[in-house]
C-alpha cells in the first residue's frame, strides 16, 4: 500500500539488476554502454514479437491450454533467441572479453524485460491501498529473470561466439539453451494447464534459475578450460 | 521500385498496429485503477435532516477509517474506526448507551439481512423475521432522533462482506484492533460534504370523476373525496419504500378509482356524486401537502364535499381495522359515515372500531390525514389498522416496513369495505344487503391489480425531498390515475416549515485489505539484508574475497607516505 510497499517492489524488482552491476566486475570495465544496446534490442525483439503474435494468435474464450496455440507461442519465442544472436554477435562492442559480454548484454537484457513487463502494473497497483503479495512475487519473479537471462547469454556466447568447443559438450549446450529459451512456454502451461498459482510458479522459476544457472557456468568453465 | 513500395505499406501496417497496441496498454493501465479494493458494495446513508434548526441523523458522508467488529477489545479508542454491526447481533443498548453518551467513533455499518432489500424479491422465508423488524424499528427510531456527528450506512449482507467481517472478528479476537501499525481492513468513502437540498418540491396528485347531473339541475353535486399519502420517510432515504406505510393506501385508493371509473364510465350507472381522488404529499411532515392541496381548492369545491375518507396503513391487519375521527361521535356526518362502514364491514366479518382524537388547533401536530380537513371545516375520517395516533417521524415507511411484511388480501378486503361503503351511500342503498361489487363479478376488487402495484410501490423509495418534480413515478401514478378519471392535476409545492434535508443519499463503499506499516518496515529490512548479501556474494565469487575486505577498509598505505 502506498509509496512505501510500492518502493519495496521496486527495489526488489530493480535493486539487482545495480548491484550485480556494480558488484562483479563488469562495472570496472565499463560495460555500460553493451547493457543500454542490449536492452534496445530486446525492445525491438519485444515489438516484433508483439506483432507477430497479433497477427498470427487467435485469442481463445476459455484460460484453457490450448497446445496448438501454445506451439505457435514457443515458435515466436524463439524471436527471443535471434534477438540475443543479434545482440551478441551483430552489434560493436569494445574490445571487451567474451566474459563480461554476455554478461553486460544478459543484464540489459533481464532489466529491459522488468521495466516492460514490470514497472507499469507495479506503479499502478503498488501504489494503492490494497495489499496484495503479487508484487512481491513480481519482484522474486524479476530476480528469476535475471538469472535466467544471464545462462542465456552465457549459452548464447558458448554457441555462436566460441569457435572451438569440446565436441561432446555441444549438445548439451544446445540443450540448456533449449530449455532456458523455453522457460516462458513452460511457465504458461503450469499456469494455464496444470492450474499452478502464482507463488508456486514464482517458487519454480527461482529453482530451475539458479540450476540452470549452476548448469551454464559449468558449461561456461568447461569451454574456458582449452583456451586457458 | 515495387520492393520500397512494399515495404512503405508494411510499415504503415506495423506503425498502425503499434499505435493499437500502445492505445490498448493505455486502456488496460486505466483499467486496473478501478478494481483495486478487496470488495466494493452499495451502501445507503443514514438520513440527514434539520427540524427546526436542530441537527439530527448522520452530519458526515465520507469515511477513511479502520474497521472493526462488536468483539473489539474494551477500552479501545474507536474515535478513529468504523464499527461493522450485523443486524442479527445488534444489541440496542450498546447503541444507545453509545449514542447517548456521545462517545467519539468513526463510523458505522449496519449490516441488514437480505429480507430487507427493496431490489429483492423478498419471498425468502427468513427464521425470526418478526423479531428482526423490531429490532430495525427500534433501531431506526433510535438513529432518526439523534445527532451522530460521524458517518453511518447501511449494506446488505452478501457473500463478500461476510468473508470480510469473519476476517475482522478474527483479528479483532486476537486482541489486536486494527489501526495503522497493525493492518486489517480500511474501510473507503471518498464523497463530498453532503449538501442541502434547495427547495424540496412536493407534488400532489388529484383525480376527479364527475358524477351524473340531472338536467335542470344547477346545484353542484356532493362530491366525495378519498385521500392517500404516497411518500415515505425512513432512516435510510434510498431504502424508505414503505410497504404498508403508505403503500397500502396508495394500492387501495388506486383499486378503488378503478372501480368507479368502471361504474361511472356508462351514464346509466353513473352516480349522483363527484368523486375526488388524492395523492397527496408531504405525509410524515404533519400533512404539509394535504394542507397546501386543502388550500388550493376555491370555496365552492371545498363545501361541497361531503366527506373525505383517507386511507393510512390497511396492509397488515387480520380482522379490526380504525376509523380515526376529530369531531365528537355523535355528529350526525359521523354516525352515518361509521354505520354505513359498520354495516358492511358485519357482512365482510371485519371488526370496525371508532376512535376520536380532538384536535388542538394551537399544536403544529397533525397526526392522521383527516385532521388537515377537519381544521378546513371538512368532514374527514381516517381508516388505519394502526389504533393510536402515531408520533411525528412514526410509521412513515422505514426500512423495516417491507414487502414481506403486507399481505394482500388484508388490502383487497379494505378495498372491499371501503368501495361498498361508498357505493351505498352513493347510490342510496344503506342498510340494504347489496353487494355490488362483489367477487366473481365484473366489478370484482382485482387481487392481480393490486399485487402487482404493491410489488411496484415496495421497490420504489418515495422520500419527498428526493423525488424532483418530473419524478417518472410521479408520472406514473398520475398516468394511472388518469386512466381511472376524468381529469388530472398535478400541483407542485415546495416543502417549507420546519424540515431541512441534505443530500448523498446512497454510494459505493471500498474496502480494502491494508497492510501495516511494521511489516513494510520488515520488508524493507530484509530486502536490505538481501541485497547487501547479493552484493557481497558477487563480488566475493567474481572478484575474490580480499577485494570485498578492501571495500572497506581505508588503505594504509597512503597514510605512511604522506606522512
Amino acid at each position: 500500500m502506498t509509496m512505501f510497499h510500492f518502493f519495496n517492489c521496486a527495489i526488489l524488482t530493480f535493486g539487482p539488476h545495480a548491484v550485480y552491476y556494480s558488484a562483479t566486475t563488469l562495472s570496472e570495465y565499463d560495460t555500460f554502454g553493451t547493457s543500454v544496446k542490449a536492452a534496445l534490442v530486446y525492445l525491438g525483439t519485444v515489438l516484433v514479437k508483439l506483432v507477430c503474435l497479433a497477427t498470427f494468435l487467435q485469442v481463445s474464450e476459455n484460460d484453457g491450454f490450448d497446445p496448438y496455440q501454445e506451439l505457435l507461442k514457443v515458435l515466436i519465442g524463439f524471436i527471443d533467441v535471434a534477438g540475443l544472436y543479434f545482440a551478441l554477435t551483430q552489434l560493436t562492442h569494445r574490445n571487451i572479453s567474451q566474459i563480461h559480454k554476455f554478461q553486460a548484454v544478459g543484464l540489459g537484457w533481464a532489466f529491459a524485460d522488468s521495466v516492460l513487463h514490470r514497472l507499469a502494473p507495479l506503479w499502478v497497483g503498488a501504489k494503492g491501498l490494497e495489499f496484495t503479495w503479487d508484487y512481491i512475487l513480481q519482484g522474486l519473479e524479476a530476480n528469476a529473470n535475471l538469472v535466467l537471462s544471464i545462462s542465456l547469454a552465457a549459452l548464447g556466447s558458448l554457441i555462436w561466439l566460441r569457435k572451438n568447443k569440446p565436441k561432446t559438450l555441444i549438445p548439451v549446450i544446445y540443450a540448456c539453451a533449449g530449455i532456458v529459451a523455453t522457460m516462458p512456454s513452460i511457465t504458461s502451461y503450469l499456469r494455464r494447464g496444470l492450474g499452478w498459482h502464482f507463488p508456486e510458479v514464482v517458487g519454480f522459476e527461482l529453482f530451475t534459475s539458479l540450476v540452470m544457472a549452476f548448469f551454464s557456468w559449468q558449461l561456461f568453465s568447461a569451454c574456458q578450460r582449452p583456451s586457458a | 521500385m515495387v520492393l520500397s513500395k512494399n515495404f512503405g505499406g508494411g510499415h504503415r501496417g506495423l506503425q498502425e498496429s503499434m499505435y493499437s497496441v500502445i492505445s490498448l496498454l493505455f486502456i488496460l493501465v486505466a483499467c486496473v485503477e478501478f478494481c483495486d479494493a478487496a470488495a466494493a458494495i452499495d451502501v445507503y446513508r443514514l438520513i440527514q435532516y434539520d427540524m427546526s434548526g436542530s441537527a439530527f441523523g448522520s452530519r458526515f458522508a465520507a469515511l477513511n477509517h479502520h474497521a472493526a467488529s462488536l468483539h473489539f477489545p474494551l477500552g479501545t479508542d474507536l474515535s478513529r474506526t468504523v464499527l461493522i454491526i450485523p443486524l442479527r447481533e445488534l444489541n440496542i443498548t450498546f447503541v444507545r448507551e453509545y449514542i447517548n453518551q456521545k462517545k467519539p467513533l468513526g463510523g458505522l455499518l449496519f449490516l441488514l439481512p437480505e429480507i430487507f432489500n427493496p431490489g429483492n424479491g423478498g419471498n425468502k422465508q427468513v427464521h425470526e423475521r418478526e423479531k428482526l423488524k423490531n429490532v430495525l424499528a427500534e433501531l431506526e427510531r433510535l438513529l432518526i432522533h439523534a445527532n451522530l456527528p460521524y458517518a453511518v450506512y447501511f449494506a446488505f449482507e452478501n457473500d463478500e462482506i461476510d468473508i470480510v467481517l469473519a476476517d475482522i472478528k478474527k483479528n479483532d479476537a486476537t486482541g489486536q484492533p486494527a489501526t495503522a501499525t497493525t493492518g486489517g481492513y480500511k474501510l473507503v468513502i471518498p464523497t463530498p460534504e453532503p449538501k442541502k437540498v434547495a427547495s424540496p418540491t412536493i407534488t400532489n396528485i388529484q383525480g376527479w370523476l364527475s358524477g351524473l347531473k340531472a338536467d335542470g339541475d344547477m346545484n353542484q353535486l356532493p362530491t366525495i373525496a378519498i385521500v392517500a399519502s404516497y411518500d415515505t420517510f425512513g432512516a435510510a432515504p434510498a431504502l424508505s419504500v414503505g410497504s404498508d406505510s403508505n403503500g397500502s393506501g396508495i394500492v387501495a385508493l388506486l383499486e378503488i378509482a378503478r372501480l368507479f371509473s368502471l361504474l361511472y364510465s356508462n351514464p346509466k350507472t353513473r352516480g349522483r356524486y363527484n368523486l375526488l381522488f388524492g395523492l397527496t404529499s408531504g405525509g410524515p411532515y404533519n400533512y404539509n401537502g394535504t394542507q397546501k392541496w386543502l388550500r388550493s381548492f376555491d370555496q365552492r369545491l371545498r363545501e361541497s364535499i361531503d366527506y373525505a375518507i383517507c386511507l393510512n396503513s390497511i396492509g397488515s391487519w387480520d380482522n379490526e381495522l380504525w376509523i380515526h375521527v376529530s369531531k365528537p361521535p355523535e355528529n350526525a356526518y359521523i354516525k352515518q359515515i361509521f354505520e354505513g362502514f359498520s354495516k358492511v364491514a358485519e357482512e365482510l366479518d371485519i371488526k370496525v372500531g371508532l376512535k376520536h382524537k380532538k384536535i388542538n388547533i394551537s399544536n403544529p401536530r397533525v397526526a392522521w390525514e383527516h385532521e388537515q380537513f377537519s381544521r378546513l371545516r371538512v368532514t374527514g375520517a381516517t381508516l388505519s389498522q394502526i389504533p393510536v395516533a402515531p408520533e411525528l417521524l412514526e410509521s412513515t415507511g422505514g426500512l423495516f416496513d417491507s414487502r414481506q411484511f403486507v399481505n394482500e388480501t388484508a388490502i383487497t378486503r379494505g378495498v372491499k369495505l371501503v368501495a361498498e361503503s361508498l357505493v351505498r351511500h352513493i347510490y342510496g342503498h344503506q342498510g340494504k344487503n347489496v353487494q355490488i361489487f362483489a367477487d366473481g363479478g365484473s366489478l370484482a376488487v382485482n387481487p392481480a391489480y393490486v399485487q402487482s402495484w404493491l410489488d411496484l410501490l415496495s421497490r420504489t423509495p418515495r422520500v419527498a425531498p428526493f423525488l424532483s418534480k418530473n419524478d417518472p413515478f410521479v408520472m406514473a401514478l398520475k398516468k394511472e390515475l388518469a386512466d381511472h378519471t376524468d381529469e388530472v392535476n398535478l400541483q407542485h409545492e415546495i416543502l417549507e416549515g420546519m424540515f431541512t434535508f441534505y443530500d448523498s443519499t446512497s454510494t459505493t463503499l471500498n474496502i480494502y485489505q491494508v497492510a501495516s506499516v511494521t511489516f513494510d518496515l520488515v520488508l524493507l529490512l530484509v530486502l536490505g539484508s538481501y541485497l547487501i548479501v547479493l552484493f557481497c556474494f558477487l563480488v566475493i565469487t567474481t572478484r575474490g574475497l580480499d577485494d570485498l575486505i578492501s571495500l572497506f577498509r581505508r588503505p594504509p598505505s597512503r597514510k605512511v607516505k604522506t606522512a
